[in-house]
This record gives structure tokens, C-alpha cells and sequence, in this order.
């Protein structure tokens, strides 16, 4: 086709150009089409744009990566404590720590008895001699321990409630048996700590959520100064384009298609960084996790995580363009 | 085409710039608007594209009176306009082509669309050869006529004209004039603005006279 018109007497060519004009104003597949160019092309010029002032750019991009890895990260530790700590939780026991003086075998009738009781699943002596061993391999006291020339543990029954025994109340009243014994030195529910732990975290969680919103107005604030700068720069184009008959909308799109990108780089950026720095946590968290005798390795950001990101990174860079711009051109029309 | 009642503009700090001016451009009519600076030519060819608005009277652009057009559609008046100006007030950061394809953009046509009349614009300027390059390797006659390419390529039915040759020498300023005649002929609707009488003087046009905001001349 292209070649055939180029074989056209002029005359002709200009005919064949106004039939081609009329339908390319009103088809609408065509229409589409122009759009979608119009749009693929700043997406490009705009990415273009920003690689032309290199250093710049990923000074922008670096400041909203950080700002968005704070409270990624903590968000992500908060995450990884509570997971690994509710791996602990259903170790869910109570340890009845007999009187110092008792003897293991005292213990081990205590361990029989108990064990017919009937909220009690399981109990297990261990021994004073057991436990030294355990905290000796596990805690790494081990030469500390060995300094000492006789065994200050007493002997521990291990108890295991019932599944059934889940309401608080019904927990505290064995506890109250349990502390009853003429046996009991003292009794230690272990996944007290872990609410202590559950409700602090719940409110650094709390704290994640300020900290996002504070560095997310950042990020904005970040975008906007970047595109004003760039709006400056460009004042010349955009008031020949308002006298082409450009629409404010037209005008806004480059610089909308540049929020986006600096959104999008400095949430992947925040991506990469948060990856790498738990990577960088990766081994000493699993040596931490054998030391608990927990299954339970580090988590990284999830899918859902990762497009939330990316996601609020892209849409805060688009709305940061977007205030600075519908501003910008207020001012203009003022003028 | 175009029709002023009556028009005045008043400026808070430099008093009426134009009092009463009436005139009518007829289709496929190209005149000359001439005064001393200061005289109000400039204010009047504001006044078309909606750089402006009049403080009194009434502008008329085919058909249509346009003082109070809501602000959304001033966008596409002007692009029914051709602006060109004394500066010629390109973007220097783009080449030729992408300078007279801006008209095309705005007015969203396709790629292929953009780029064949781009080149049939550029090709009138007789700048086919140089639309790879950037306006500041352009002389000033060249610059004026991407100037020009960008002012015709979207085919407005009316071509504003502001002092465009005041930057040129009179060799260039009278080639620029033959070109706008050549539209002329082949039926474009011009009016420009310009204090070179001499000039004005070799074309056979209508010539329009401001005096202190007032039409004196051509009504």
C-alpha cells in the first residue's frame, strides 16, 4: 500500500491523504489508536525525560526508596517477630519448677501423678541433670556453666494442658492447682512472655502505620518539588502548548507519566533494599531460630506486599505530580 | 469569519488599550493590522485566541460570539487559530519536526498522521531538508518559518500574525510576506500585525489602523 502511493501523481496523492484525514478524525479504532500512541509516547519521552537529567533523577528516586524502606522494614520485622513467636506459642507448656531441695525421683512421682489429671495432656520430668545438659548445648552459657562445681537447676516437671484448655480463666485455675502442690517452687506458664510481646508488637504496629503515613506525605512532597522544578524548566513549553490549544489535561499528562515513573523506581528501589537487608539478616535469624529449637525462617515482603509497595509508591508519585501540576497551571490561567 | 462590535479592553494599570474597535475579516480574507507600539495591535490579536478577554463589545469567530466561552473549551478555539509570533517562540529543546508536530499532538492525531503533515507543512516553508535540526541551528528567517509550518499544519481557518517580521531583515521580512500570500491564494484567512508600512505598502491588502486604541483606518 505505502509503495503504490508513493507511485501517485501528486494530485491524486492529496485526495487519497484527505479520505485517509476524514477517517482517521472518525473512525474510532483509529481514534483508539492515536490515544494509545499518545499515551505509549509520554510514557516513553517521559522516561527520557528523566534519564536526561541522570543525576538528579536518582537523587528523587533514592529519597522516595528511603523513605518508603523505613517503614517497609519495620513493618517486615514486626511481621517476622510475630510469626516467629507464634511457632513458639504452640509449644504452648507449663513448667513446675520443683523445690531445690526435692530430688529427681521426688519429681518423677509428681510426673506420674500429674499426668492423670484431667486437664493435664502429658508431664515430663526433667531431670536437674537434663537441664543443665539442655542449657549447657542450647544457650550458649555452656562455659559459664562449666566454671560451676555443682547444679544449681532443680529438677522441672514438664506439663502439657489439654488442647481443650484454651479460655484464659480455666488456664489461671491450673496454674493455681499446679502452684497448690507442696512440690511447687514455682510455676511458669510459658507463653506469658508472648503476650507480652503480642501486645507491644501490636503497638509498634500501630507506630508502622504513623510512620507510613508521615513518610508517604514525604514521598509526595518529594514528587511535587521534584515535577516543580521540572515545571519551571518547562514553562515556555507549556505556554506555547495553552496558545496550540493544548488542554490542561495534555499538559499534566507528561508530567503525571513522570510521577509515575519516579514512583515506580523508588518503590522498586525500596524493594531491592528491603530484600537485600533481610538477606543480610537471613543467617543470623536462622542461628537465632535454632537456638529456640524453632522451625521457623525469615519472611520476606509477599506478593501482596510487594504490589502494595509498589502500588502506593506509583500512586503517591502520580498524585504528588498531579497536585503540583493542577496548582502550576491554576496559577497560569491566573496570570 | 471574524468580527469585532465594539470591542474596548481596559487594563487596571494602563488605562482603555482599545476603544470601540468594529471590523469585520471576511473568509479567505487577509488584511493588515498596523499602528504605532502601543496602539493596541497586539491586545486585539490577544483578544481572538482568549489571551484575553474584552472588557466591552463583542468578538465574533465563525459564527459564534466568543467573550464568554467557558474556559474548557478555549482550548479548542484555539485550535482552530493559527499563532504566529515576533519571537517565534519555539521550543529549543526539540527539534523542527517535533516543533510543528506539537499543533498535531495537542489535537491528538496518530503517528503516521502527525508526521505526513508535519513534513507537507515543512515542505510549504520549503525546511523539508532541516527537520532533524534544532531551531538555535536555524537562522531567524528559518526559525520564523517553523514558526510558520507550526502555525499552518493543523489547517486553522484563521492565521494570527503578530509583528512576524519584526526580528528579519527586509530581504527575509518580504519572503516571509510572499509566503503568507501564497496562502492567501489558495484560500487561508490571515491577519496580521505589523508597523512596517513599507512593506504593507507592496501587497494590495486591507490594511487595518489603530491610533491610541482606536480603528482610524479599514473598518
Amino acid at each position: 500500500m505505502p509503495i503504490a502511493r508513493h507511485k501517485q501523481t501528486p494530485r491524486k496523492r492529496r485526495d487519497t491523504t484527505a479520505v485517509r484525514v476524514k477517517r482517521t478524525r472518525n473512525g474510532p479504532a483509529n481514534w483508539l489508536r492515536a490515544y494509545a500512541d499518545l499515551h505509549v509516547e509520554t510514557l516513553k519521552s517521559s522516561f527520557a525525560r528523566l534519564r536526561r537529567t541522570p543525576v538528579a533523577s536518582s537523587m528523587t528516586v533514592l529519597v522516595i526508596a528511603i523513605a518508603l524502606t523505613i517503614p517497609a522494614s519495620f513493618h517486615l520485622f514486626i511481621k517476622n517477630v510475630r510469626q516467629a513467636s507464634s511457632t513458639l506459642e504452640a509449644t504452648n507448656q507449663v513448667s513446675l519448677f520443683l523445690k531445690p531441695e526435692l530430688s529427681n525421683e521426688t519429681g518423677g512421682k509428681l510426673a506420674e501423678t500429674l499426668k492423670k489429671h484431667p486437664q493435664v495432656a502429658a508431664a515430663e520430668l526433667i531431670t536437674k541433670e537434663a537441664g543443665l545438659q539442655e542449657l549447657k548445648s542450647y544457650s550458649g552459657f555452656g562455659d559459664a556453666l562449666r566454671a560451676l562445681d555443682f547444679n544449681p537447676l532443680p529438677a522441672v516437671v514438664s506439663i502439657k494442658p489439654k488442647d481443650s484448655l484454651t479460655r484464659p480463666e480455666e488456664v489461671e485455675k491450673l496454674l493455681a492447682e499446679l502452684k497448690a502442690l507442696p512440690e511447687t517452687d514455682f510455676v511458669q506458664l510459658d507463653t506469658e512472655w508472648m503476650h507480652k510481646l503480642n501486645s507491644l508488637l501490636t503497638i509498634a504496629q500501630r507506630s508502622v502505620i504513623v510512620f507510613s503515613v508521615l513518610l508517604s506525605l514525604g514521598v509526595l512532597f518529594i514528587v511535587g518539588n521534584t515535577i516543580r522544578l521540572e515545571l519551571q524548566n518547562r514553562h515556555e513549553e507549556i505556554a506555547v502548548a495553552k496558545l496550540m490549544g493544548a488542554t490542561d489535561r495534555f499538559i499534566r499528562r507528561p508530567f503525571l507519566y513522570a510521577g509515575f515513573w519516579y514512583g515506580f523506581l523508588g518503590g522498586t528501589l525500596a524493594w531491592l533494599i528491603v530484600s537485600a537487608f533481610l538477606l543480610f539478616l537471613r543467617g543470623p535469624s536462622r542461628r537465632l531460630a535454632e537456638l529456640y529449637g524453632s522451625p521457623y525462617t525469615l519472611s520476606f515482603l509477599g506478593l501482596t506486599e510487594t504490589e502494595l509497595l509498589i502500588g502506593a509508591s506509583v500512586s503517591l508519585g502520580i498524585i504528588g505530580a498531579w497536585i503540583v501540576v493542577s496548582y502550576h497551571l491554576r496559577e497560569l490561567d491566573a496570570t | 469569519m471574524l468580527q469585532f462590535i465594539n470591542v474596548s479592553k481596559r487594563y487596571s494599570d494602563s488605562g482603555e488599550v482599545l476603544s470601540n474597535v468594529s471590523f469585520r475579516l471576511e473568509q479567505g480574507e487577509m488584511a493588515f493590522l498596523t499602528g504605532h507600539s502601543g496602539a493596541g495591535k497586539s491586545t486585539m490579536l490577544k483578544l481572538i485566541p482568549l489571551i484575553e478577554r474584552p472588557t466591552r463589545g463583542q468578538v465574533v469567530f465563525d459564527g459564534r460570539p466568543i467573550n464568554h466561552l467557558p474556559k474548557r473549551q478555549v482550548p479548542h478555539l484555539r485550535r482552530k487559530l493559527g499563532l504566529i509570533f515576533q519571537d517565534y517562540r519555539l521550543l529549543h529543546d526539540r527539534t523542527v519536526f517535533d516543533n510543528v508536530a506539537l499543533p498535531l499532538q495537542i489535537a491528538g492525531y496518530g503517528q503516521q498522521e502527525t508526521a505526513r503533515r508535519v513534513r507537507a507543512a515543512l515542505d510549504k516553508v520549503g525546511l523539508l531538508r532541516k527537520e532533524k535540526r534544532y531551531p538555535l541551528a536555524l537562522s531567524g528567517g528559518e526559525q520564523q518559518r517553523v514558526g510558520i509550518a507550526r502555525a499552518i499544519v493543523h489547517k486553522p481557518s484563521l492565521i494570527l500574525a503578530d509583528e512576524p517580521t519584526g526580528n528579519l531583515d527586509p530581504d527575509l521580512s518580504a519572503e516571509i510576506m510572499a509566503l503568507f500570500r501564497e496562502f492567501n491564494q489558495v484560500g487561508v484567512t490571515l491577519l496580521i500585525a505589523s508597523h512596517n508600512l513599507d512593506l504593507i505598502s507592496r501587497f494590495a491588502c486591507r490594511t487595518l489602523k489603530l491610533h491610541q486604541g482606536q480603528l482610524v483606518e479599514g473598518d
